[in-house]
């Protein structure tokens, strides 16, 4: 069953410092499956962060429809899960309180929301940091709570905007490790959207490469890497090479080939 | 910092100051009827002390502060939510805001005195008057600067508008609402002392106004050193613990030592 289709989705948006209107997305159809893990890459200005904020129902779309699990999706709610880049965690509440927070929406009784928040922090493996405050850890664990949080409420989909885009590239390729580690345990489905083409091809079952301005989908590619992957053997693996330098040729040549460049799109 | 009593350590900086009064004092220079010495001043706090004056004047002082603060803050933290969060409510309140907050405190005492007459109404509804507009503003300015991620954060994890109201906004906007606090209790201590000097029966300001119509200077001098010293204690006690209980912890303001 396909979890999650789009269908001809355009977005069009009045851009007030340019004075006109401008298409961030158009034309896109995807369809992604229960427990699939599908990346989309694409230059910056390509509109994959406006697309995944329609996916999301932070931002309505101009044409077209996003469905889940066959419903319509109208606004932002618990059955997609976000990532943010910049983790947007509670600062005001410890690591449980914004892990269980979700939870707390649904209206579980506090015991209950606490002890499956302390699974998913232990998942993200935090244990020790629940009673401690966001600003007092680092951005790789920031992030870490991030997953947990969206992951805690158990959402249909998750959606992870350049989730590692802002830590630094050590903790970011851990990061990635353990997102594969927890993909193959869970199997959540997940749409993550990056312009890191070796972190997409490390990560994903299928890699879309959006062309630029406006953004529509270019190619998609099968990642048939075996898993579990890490880091070690990947630099070695010459089909990973090979994947990597074909995602982005279509990156590069999608970003060539491109008319004038367009203004960015909100952190497009 | 080095160890030591945080109380003693705060006062330091004080003994210059209080040698140099002394010192003026001692010498002779102007009478001591106008000039009186730091010793004048403790024996006046003793004497007013004894016979139950300053306490009662200090008790009236210190009730009219607590109920204008409450006042001004229980109103305008709502007011500042609704202004902060709806376009509407933006527009129907920001003139009136900008208009009132001009007016200021101390030009409403003529109408006051003659719609209410010298008294408590008055003295209060000055004291709400200036504690409402920093906590109203501050507050606007602490809705609007929540970044959209919280609340798309909030959305995407189950909650609704209430929800989001007292999970997200208030606590996004507190920093910011205990700055309106902070200034309001500020701006309405003083204009509290100054109402009361004008329209006042009882209380500190009033005490140094009647002192200085029976030329008392040690009593004028007594209430200034007063006014000072309480505010160091409503600071230390009650305000720079509600910061360092929140949002220093959450890392929103650095800590200053």
């Amino acid at each position: 069953m396909a979890d999650l289709v789009i269908r001809k989705l355009g977005k069009t948006y009045l851009d007030l410092y340019a004075g006109r209107h401008v298409t961030a997305v158009t034309d896109v159809s995807l369809e992604i499956h229960t427990g699939e893990f599908v990346s989309i890459v694409g230059p910056s200005g390509c509109g994959k962060t406006t697309l995944l904020n329609m996916v999301a129902g932070f931002v309505p779309p101009s044409v077209g429809e996003i469905l889940l699990a066959g419903r319509e999706v109208k606004g932002p709610g618990p059955d997609r899960g976000v990532v943010f880049q910049n983790f947007a965690l509670f600062p005001w509440k410890t690591v449980l309180d914004n892990v269980a927070f979700g939870l707390k929406m649904r209206g579980l009784p506090r015991e209950e929301r606490q002890g499956i928040a302390r699974e998913f922090v232990a998942l993200v493996g935090l244990t020790g940091a629940e009673g401690r405050y966001p600003n007092e850890l680092s951005g790789g664990m920031q992030q870490r709570v991030g997953v947990a949080r969206a992951l805690a409420n158990n959402p249909d989909l998750l959606l992870m905007d350049e989730p590692f885009a802002s830590v630094d590239a050590q903790t970011r390729m851990t990061l990635q490790e353990e997102l594969t580690r927890i993909w193959e345990a869970r199997h959540p489905t997940i749409l993550f959207v990056t312009h890191d083409v070796d972190e997409a091809v490390f990560l994903s079952d299928r890699v879309i490469v959006l062309s630029r301005s406006p953004g529509t989908v270019r190619a998609e590619i099968s990642i048939t890497l075996p898993r579990p992957r890490s880091w070690s053997r990947m630099v070695e693996d010459n089909t990973f090479k090979a994947l990597v330098a074909r995602v982005l040729a279509l990156v590069r040549d999608s970003n060539a080939t491109g008319a004038a460049p367009a203004p960015e799109s909100p952190r497009g | 910092m080095a160890g030591g009593h945080p109380g003693l350590k705060s006062f330091l900086p004080f003994v210059p100051i209080i040698l140099l009064w002394a010192a003026i004092a001692r010498s002779g220079i102007f009478p001591r009827v106008f000039f009186p010495g730091p010793w004048d001043v403790v024996a006046s706090f003793a004497n007013l002390i004894y016979k139950g004056i300053l306490p009662d004047y200090l008790g009236d002082s210190i009730v009219r502060l607590v109920v204008g603060v409450g006042v001004g803050a229980v109103t305008g933290i709502p007011l500042g939510l609704l202004v902060g969060l709806s376009p509407m409510g933006y527009r129907f309140f920001w003139p009136l805001i900008v208009f009132f907050q001009a007016v200021g405190d101390i030009a409403w005492l003529p109408i006051l005195l003659i719609w209410f007459g010298f008294g408590l109404t008055t003295m209060t509804f000055v004291i709400v008057y200036t504690v409402l507009f920093p906590v109203v503003l501050n507050t606007v300015l602490g809705v609007r600067s929540i970044p959209l991620e919280f609340i798309r954060a909030a959305q995407s994890l189950g909650a609704g508008r209430v929800r989001i109201l007292h999970e997200v906004i208030v606590p996004g906007a507190l920093p910011n609402i205990i700055t309106g606090l902070r200034n309001g209790l500020g701006w309405g201590w003083r204009a509290l002392i100054a109402s009361e000097m004008i329209v006042g029966t009882s209380g500190v300001g009033f005490m140094m106004f009647d002192a200085r119509r029976a030329g008392q200077v040690t009593e004028v001098l007594l209430g200034m050193i007063l006014l000072g010293l309480l505010w160091y204690v409503v600071d230390g006690w009650i305000l720079v613990p509600l910061e360092q209980a929140t949002i220093e912890r959450w890392g929103v303001v650095a800590r200053l030592d």
